[in-house]
């Protein structure tokens, strides 16, 4: 009977500790899009940490027989936190990987062969790690208290492990739950658009890599103070596929997903197995329990991509809260039908707080001899342009002619070869994009750039700046701190979603609706951003004509309370009707500037257009 | 100066396995985007159809390896077309294949294992006469494992300048939708070019276990690290970039190895490889793929 029992404390105890890691993890990669291939190094790192802390000094005497560094012989808790601390500490030597100029897989791959390789030096290292052999006589955390071989240390050990991991559980639901956590999510949707509108990607990952590294280091403590060793051979890279695995299976993106995939993953095979009677070959059982893992993330991601447990839809709206369906746009409607709710009611003036004189017509942005090469071809040569206050200028040109290349260079997006880009006097040529879009230079994308599993509204609102909520300090003060003013936000979204009529969409998921709609999901959030300057990309490709028309009265409206706003488009029809003045780009520099009726008497801008 | 000779010797051949496999990886990267981190497990399983070959069917190990050749050239189409390709069919992110091909590794490789079980097997074949020359101390085999390297690394050179195919498969690594609008048949070419790379594969694999003498289900585990760091030195996805890196790596390691520690030899590989994917990831000569 006892044998049991102790039997169910270690289920508990590994229960717990497996748990903690896949919360962990889920929430670097499933949160916020960080595929950490190297967990296991931080996991590794705080249960060596946890136990050196507690081990006594090392004397060549009588523990000389293993090698080891520190020797504090501390109390718990200390070991414990001191492994929560040094996981979070280990993050910060991979902060360059997840900076956004990195693509995502590469980052990813150069974290597997950091634990790779980190591996192999702990086998070789003897000085520091005792080499392959790894440390053992561990102290038991509490045996002041309780005999460590009892029956009762044992689930008073599985206990304390639950809470913890119960409490990690709270932690990251707080963190997740906030308009931070909306932030994070966005992030994992498109990293480039969440930077455009003014989140700093790197800041981000970086806090969640040192978060989920300390929650990482705190559930290899428990482990190690429970088995009493350490040896590298435990934390092999291959134990993170492991984890990805639990991830996959429970639902990405979904915390009790995450713990059930630990239940059901590493927990469940390591038990299953145990009880398969030893064959002739004694490396088979384990080498079918790696193919078993290979077949299931592959089968899973195939046939249930999003697990067991798929990310639930935060439904935002009121209306959302009654139980009724909510409608499912089809993405075959067709966007002549869209209906622009109330949006000539609309004071965008209160709604998006804008501020200044309406009839400032000064010059706010220039660039000065703007220059862009890609492998030796110039794409934009020497560009000096000006834009003025409050008005609604054109770019055009043919294809080719470098339009979306000045844009994405006046956001910052892309790093000009040479020349300056001027903001209000002040030269901003090497301001990062997000630095850019907070102080109110905010850019649509020429392709389809909506968050896909964020639903429409909440697209909105994470475009919203200063939110209170939208800081990894201000999520873990809660929603008693933030609350209101999330409410706020999402009521002015609610407002804009309103205007344009697409109210009935505002908890679908933004994914899943028709290409115009998405240009106007783009355009409302881009909107929300509180731009001053609006730096658009063709924002009409792709819409019906009725509806570019519409559009366009409102950014006419814009204009004249006092926004200011650049767009590139080659329908020349658009420009007619709402830009003045008009830029003609050609072959990378301009060509001509004035009215379009001034532009069609010149001869060379109708050459370059029909010639293009 | 002997250490420098004699390490660098080891380094030539290190390098000639490393540019077999890294010139197959990074084609396969180049043409579909993929980094299919399962490509050790095909190394391995290669080396492990010309072992039978060559042990149970008593085939000479040169004549076995082309069992190997086949074997990684017909896995490697397979594992395109019934694993890769239906899951970028579905427009996941990047991320999602890899985690996808290492899913593919761990049944590759501890399926091979479930077979053959944990014990170390070696080809029958002698080393031949040791040679010695300039300080560098070479086998036969070693020799001929170079001479492998240079002609295969020659017949790449012509296919990607002087073939139709080569073409093709360098348009479709630059911009596959221009080249499909061009009248490319890209699927094709992506086809040929698992067969190709695969072929790489099964041979990289087949010299691999040569030259280590000794080999077990799980050797090739670990080379995905060097075959990394030697695609990024050169440029993920250019064929000779990676012929340069794998050039560099391999005589770098060895050379650690002879003046340091050799059980610390990979790190040089990833001080490069974490080296290069913050200051330059698209190599030191790319700005963007190129094959």
């Amino acid at each position: 009977m006892s044998a049991i029992l102790f039997y169910v404390a270690t289920i508990i105890v590994y229960g717990a500790v497996d748990s903690m890691a896949c919360l962990a993890l889920n929430v670097q990669f499933g949160f916020a899009g960080l595929s950490n291939f190297g967990f296991i190094i931080f996991q590794a790192g705080g249960a060596y940490v946890a136990a050196v802390l507690s081990m006594g000094p090392w004397q060549k005497s009588n523990e000389g027989f293993q090698s080891y560094v520190l020797g504090w012989h501390l109390a718990w808790p200390l070991p414990w936190i001191g492994a929560a601390l040094f996981g979070g500490l280990l993050a910060l030597p991979f902060v360059f990987l997840v900076g956004k100029r990195l693509r995502g897989d590469f980052a990813a791959v150069g974290l597997l062969v950091s634990a790779v390789l980190l591996n192999q030096l702990v086998n070789n290292f003897v000085p520091l790690f005792n080499g392959a052999a790894g440390i053992s006589i561990v102290p038991a955390p509490f045996s002041h208290y309780w005999n460590p071989q009892g029956l009762a240390y044992q689930f008073v050990y599985g206990g304390v492990a639950v809470v913890l991991t119960v409490l990690v559980y709270f932690l990251l639901r707080r963190v997740t739950e906030s308009p931070y956590g909306r932030s994070l999510r966005a992030m994992r949707d498109n990293d480039i658009v969440a930077d455009a509108l003014g989140k700093n990607v790197r800041v981000q990952r970086t806090s969640m890599l040192i978060l989920g590294g300390m929650i990482a280091g705190l559930s290899g403590a428990i482990l190690v103070g429970f088995i009493n060793l350490w040896a590298p051979g435990a934390w092999g890279y291959a134990e993170t596929i492991v984890l990805f695995a639990a991830i996959i299976v429970g639902g990405a993106g979904n915390h009790k997903g995450a713990v059930l995939g630990a239940l059901l993953v590493p927990l469940g095979f390591e038990e299953v197995t145990r009880f398969i009677p030893p064959l002739s070959n004694p490396a088979l059982v384990p080498a079918l329990e790696w193919v078993a893992i290979g077949l299931l993330i592959i089968g899973f991601l195939w046939f249930r991509p999003d697990g067991i447990l798929p990310e639930r839809r935060r439904i935002l709206s009121g209306a959302g809260k009654s139980s009724l369906p909510m409608p499912v746009p089809s993405s075959g409607e067709s966007d002549s039908l869209i209906n622009l709710g109330n949006l000539d009611q609309m004071d965008f003036r209160q709604l998006l707080r804008l501020e200044g004189d309406a009839s400032d017509h000064g010059i706010i942005l220039s660039t000065d001899r703007l220059t862009r090469a890609f492998h030796g071809v110039t794409v934009v040569s020497e560009v000096s342009i000006e834009f003025q206050r409050g008005r609604l200028t054109g770019l055009i040109g043919p294809n080719g002619a470098g339009k979306s290349t000045t844009l994405a260079m006046l956001a910052g997006t892309l790093a000009p070869t040479s020349g300056k880009v001027l903001y209000e006097g002040r030269d901003i040529t090497s301001m990062p994009s997000n630095e850019r879009a907070k102080s109110g230079m905010i850019r649509t994308f020429q392709l389809a750039s909506e968050f896909k599993k964020l639903t429409v509204l909440e697209n909105l609102v994470s475009a919203i700046p200063r939110q209170s909520g939208d800081s990894f300090v201000g999520a873990l003060r809660g929603r008693r701190f933030w609350g209101r003013d999330d409410a706020e936000n999402i009521e002015r979204a609610s407002e804009m979603l309103e205007g344009f009529g697409l109210t009935q969409y505002a908890d679908s998921y933004a994914g899943g609706l028709s290409g115009g709609q998405r240009r106007l999901v783009e355009i409302m959030r881009a909107l929300l951003a509180q731009p001053t300057i609006l730096l658009l990309d063709e924002p009409m490709a792709g819409v019906h004509p009725n509806l570019a028309h519409k559009i366009g009265d409102q950014l006419t409206r814009l204009v004249a309370s006092g926004m200011t706003i650049v767009m590139v488009e080659h329908e020349l029809a658009i420009m007619d009707a709402f830009c003045d003045p008009v830029i003609v780009l050609a072959e990378g520099r301009v060509l001509a500037q004035g009215t379009m009726s001034e532009l069609r008497a010149m001869k060379e801008v109708v050459e370059a257009y029909l010639v293009g | 100066m002997s250490v420098f000779l004699s390490s660098l010797g080891f380094g030539l051949i290190s390098a000639a396995v490393l540019a077999i496999a890294t010139v197959g990886f990074t084609m396969q990267f180049a043409v579909t985007n993929v980094l299919n981190l399962a490509y050790g497990s095909v190394m391995i399983n290669s080396a492990f159809v010309t072992y039978y070959l060559n042990y149970h069917a008593h085939l000479n190990a040169w004549v076995a390896m082309i069992g190997g050749v086949l074997t990684g050239a017909i896995a490697s189409y397979l594992l395109n077309r019934f694993v890769f390709t239906p899951f970028q069919r579905r427009n996941l992110p990047p991320i999602t294949i890899v985690i996808v091909a290492l899913g593919v590794d761990l049944c590759g490789t501890f399926g091979l294992q479930a077979i053959v079980g944990g014990s170390y097997f070696s080809y029958r074949q002698s080393l031949g006469r040791e040679r010695h020359f300039w300080g560098m101390y070479l086998s036969t085999l070693q020799l001929i494992i170079i001479g492998i390297c240079v002609v295969v690394m020659g017949l790449i050179h012509w296919l990607l300048k002087y073939t139709r195919l080569g073409k093709a498969m360098r348009a479709t690594s630059a911009n596959a939708s221009l080249a499909r609008n061009s009248g490319i048949r890209t699927q094709r070419v992506i086809s040929s070019t698992w067969l190709i790379s695969g072929a790489l594969c099964g041979l990289a694999g087949t010299v691999f276990a040569m030259n280590t003498g000794v080999f077990e289900a799980t050797s090739a585990q670990l080379y995905i690290v060097l075959l990394l760091a030697a695609m990024f030195l050169g440029g993920p996805g250019s064929a000779y970039g990676a012929m340069l890196g794998a050039l560099t790596i391999g005589v770098a390691t060895e050379l650690s190895a002879g003046y340091f520690n050799p059980e610390y030899k990979e790190v040089i590989a990833f001080v490069v490889l974490l080296g290069m994917l913050t200051f330059r990831p698209y190599g030191l000569f790319g700005s963007e793929k190129t094959i």
